[in-house]
């Protein structure tokens, strides 16, 4: 990387402007790769997907494959998906069932804990009491969280503790996890597709751009597919920035500010709210709508319609984008429900995810085909070099006094300082010191 | 499915799925959305179900509960509206694809409703890209028959890969 790169955009991000190439650069990508994804938290699943003892998914980070398992003492694991004897991938099995796993190549046995059960003829090749077993386990990830049921891990055992991770976005995820005393559940399992686009591009997407929805997802407000009367729904909403976490806040359409969940899920979900959080509620904006989590773990709660002869339904989903290399992503797309609700409306909800996000999504769409287009434009030796404004809402807002929440807030959505704090984050953990 | 030494290979019946078959390809390629939903009945239900990478032996790789297509004719018409707005950025160029339907065979099921299973390969180009998508899938269908003609009341697409290697289904296969 040219010596001054990282100096250059940081430069431009404090007069609110970004270099387009941060987007389509292998070198940056490199960089990201050590000092970002090394070292943050990342989202593998839910609990609820490795319900039973031994049932196990695979789950990457970045290129680190992981055999997420839920042992026979019912507790979770993040396995390094490699054989201690030749690193052969244990699991090619996106999900499933086993009592331990059998390496192909020598078959050495690891019991679903990771524990080392057996190599074959061990004491003839190796001596009898020569190898150590107990040293010879699956590799764990260095460190693993369970937060409502979310599976965390981080591959830096320096990294700060999870929930310390978390800080105060917890206080705005308590929305989403919270509605029904039963929690969530993952349905079936995360849609898998591949886009042609930079992971960052989805992320500032989701962490603080409520401007877009009304030119992007103009087709679907004509469909009736998003239920709302004016494309700019988030205009008059909130944005909140936290360093590491933005989340947006409709309040002007009266369909955003339920979401359309049942008048019986937000009384439930007041209950299990606390007075601060009650007091967001009667501050007149929506339930939180779309968010990221830094770096790559985006949510998004919102209506769709999805029948002619029935209201529109919430859905709620998380999404990480996983990257595969500079300007190609792997999205996976989560959808989740209240594991207790009546099965009419996890239908419902379900049907209305399938039309609006996801592979099919038809919002979705519209959205992978700017991030494409963008990523196309990044790779030009001249494009790459313009500076993308990065200014809206520096010069005329000011955070709000009155929130009940950690801020900063901001009275509106339309406006980019959840973007410009993704921005500094990414910025900073760049130019962080490495160790290695 | 068809059982040639069972004596009830029905030729006549075998040419009839597969015209229909062509011809609701040529709808899709054609970009005749309005036309290709008069093919469908009013009860349709058109899926592609997850696929999930699973060991030989574990059962079918094909979820029960999530899928990337679940729809029925109303959803189908959403999207097809959506389709005819011109900011539909997604498909706006258009997507050039081609249907190859092949392997067709069919069965009679009790109720003497038409079962057809195919084989069918979407090319899909953009805009000035040299590169393309494909996706491969064998499709289990039910026609039935409304006023003389036929109708497609059932589909399930059985996709050959667990992630998707095109950026959206922002077309139908």
């Amino acid at each position: 990387m040219p010596h001054n790169y990282l100096k250059d955009i940081r430069s431009a991000l404090e007069e609110q402007r970004l270099p387009l190439s941060v987007f389509n650069d292998p070198t940056l990508f490199d960089l990201e790769e050590k000092q970002i994804f090394k070292r943050c938290w990342h989202f593998l699943g839910h609990e609820s997907e490795i319900a039973n003892p031994g049932d196990y998914v695979l789950r990457y980070i970045v290129n680190d494959s992981f055999i997420v398992t839920r042992d026979n003492g019912g507790k979770v694991n993040v396995l390094l998906n490699a054989c201690r004897h030749r690193g052969r991938q244990l699991s090619r099995a996106e999900a499933g069932n086993a009592p331990s796993f059998t390496c192909p190549y020598h078959g050495w046995v690891y019991r679903n804990d990771g524990t080392l059960h057996d190599i074959p003829l061990q004491n003839a090749t190796y001596g009898a009491g020569q190898v150590a077993k107990d040293a010879l386990g699956l590799v764990p990830a260095p460190q693993v969280a369970l937060w409502r049921g979310w599976i965390f891990a981080c591959l830096d055992e320096k990294a700060p503790a999870f929930e310390k991770y978390l800080g105060d976005a917890a206080w705005y995820l308590d929305f989403y996890t919270n509605k029904t005393p039963g929690g969530l559940e993952v349905r079936g399992a995360p849609q898998r597709w591949v886009i042609n686009a930079d992971w960052k591009l989805a992320a500032d997407n989701f962490v603080g751009d409520g401007y877009h929805t009304a030119i992007t997802h103009a087709s679907t407000v004509k469909a009736g597919i998003l239920p709302v009367q004016d494309g700019n729904f988030l205009f008059e909403g909130v944005q909140v920035a936290l360093d590491h976490f933005g989340v947006g806040f409709a309040r002007s359409d009266p369909m955003f500010n339920s979401l359309a969940y049942p008048p019986a899920m937000m009384r439930s979900l007041r209950e299990r709210l606390n007075p601060k959080q009650i007091a967001l509620l009667d501050n007149g904006v929506s339930l939180p709508t779309h968010a990221n989590l830094f770096p790559n773990l985006s949510f998004l709660n919102a209506p769709g319609a999805y029948a002619p002869d029935k209201p529109p339904a919430p859905y709620l989903t998380f999404r990480t984008w996983r990257p595969l290399s500079a300007g190609k992503t792997e999205v996976w797309s989560w959808f989740l429900i209240e594991r207790d609700a009546p099965e009419e409306f996890k239908s419902a909800s379900y049907q209305a995810y399938i039309l609006s996000f996801g592979s099919s999504g038809t919002l979705e769409q519209d959205d992978a085909e700017n991030w494409t287009t963008i990523t196309s434009a990044a790779k030009g030796q001249f494009g790459g070099a313009l500076e993308l404004d990065y200014s809206m809402g520096m010069n005329h807002l000011d955070a709000m006094t009155d929130w009940p929440g950690p801020g900063p807030a901001y009275p509106l959505d339309f406006t980019e300082f959840a973007q410009r704090a993704f921005w500094q984050k990414w910025i900073s953990m760049l130019e962080a010191d490495s160790d290695d | 499915m068809i059982d040639p030494a069972a004596g009830d290979l029905d030729d006549a019946l075998l040419r009839r799925v597969a015209a229909f078959l062509y011809h609701e390809a040529e709808l899709l390629d054609d970009r005749r959305f309005d036309d290709w939903l008069l093919l469908m009945s009013d009860d349709v239900r058109y899926r592609m179900p997850l696929r999930v990478t699973r060991d030989d032996g574990s059962g079918s790789e094909f979820s029960d509960t999530m899928a990337h297509f679940d729809e029925d004719r109303h959803t189908l018409e959403m999207r097809i509206a959506r389709l005819r707005t011109p900011m539909a950025w997604a498909e706006n160029p258009p997507s050039r694809t081609r249907h190859f339907v092949t392997n067709i065979r069919v069965a009679l099921d009790d109720e003497r409703r038409i079962k057809v299973r195919s084989n069918v390969l979407l090319y899909r180009n953009r805009a000035d890209s040299a590169d393309h998508d494909l996706l491969s899938a064998e499709r289990h269908d039910v026609l039935c028959e409304l006023g003389g003609k036929l109708q497609l009341a059932e589909r399930v697409i059985l996709i050959d890969q667990s992630t998707l290697a095109t950026l959206n289904l922002a077309v139908f296969i």
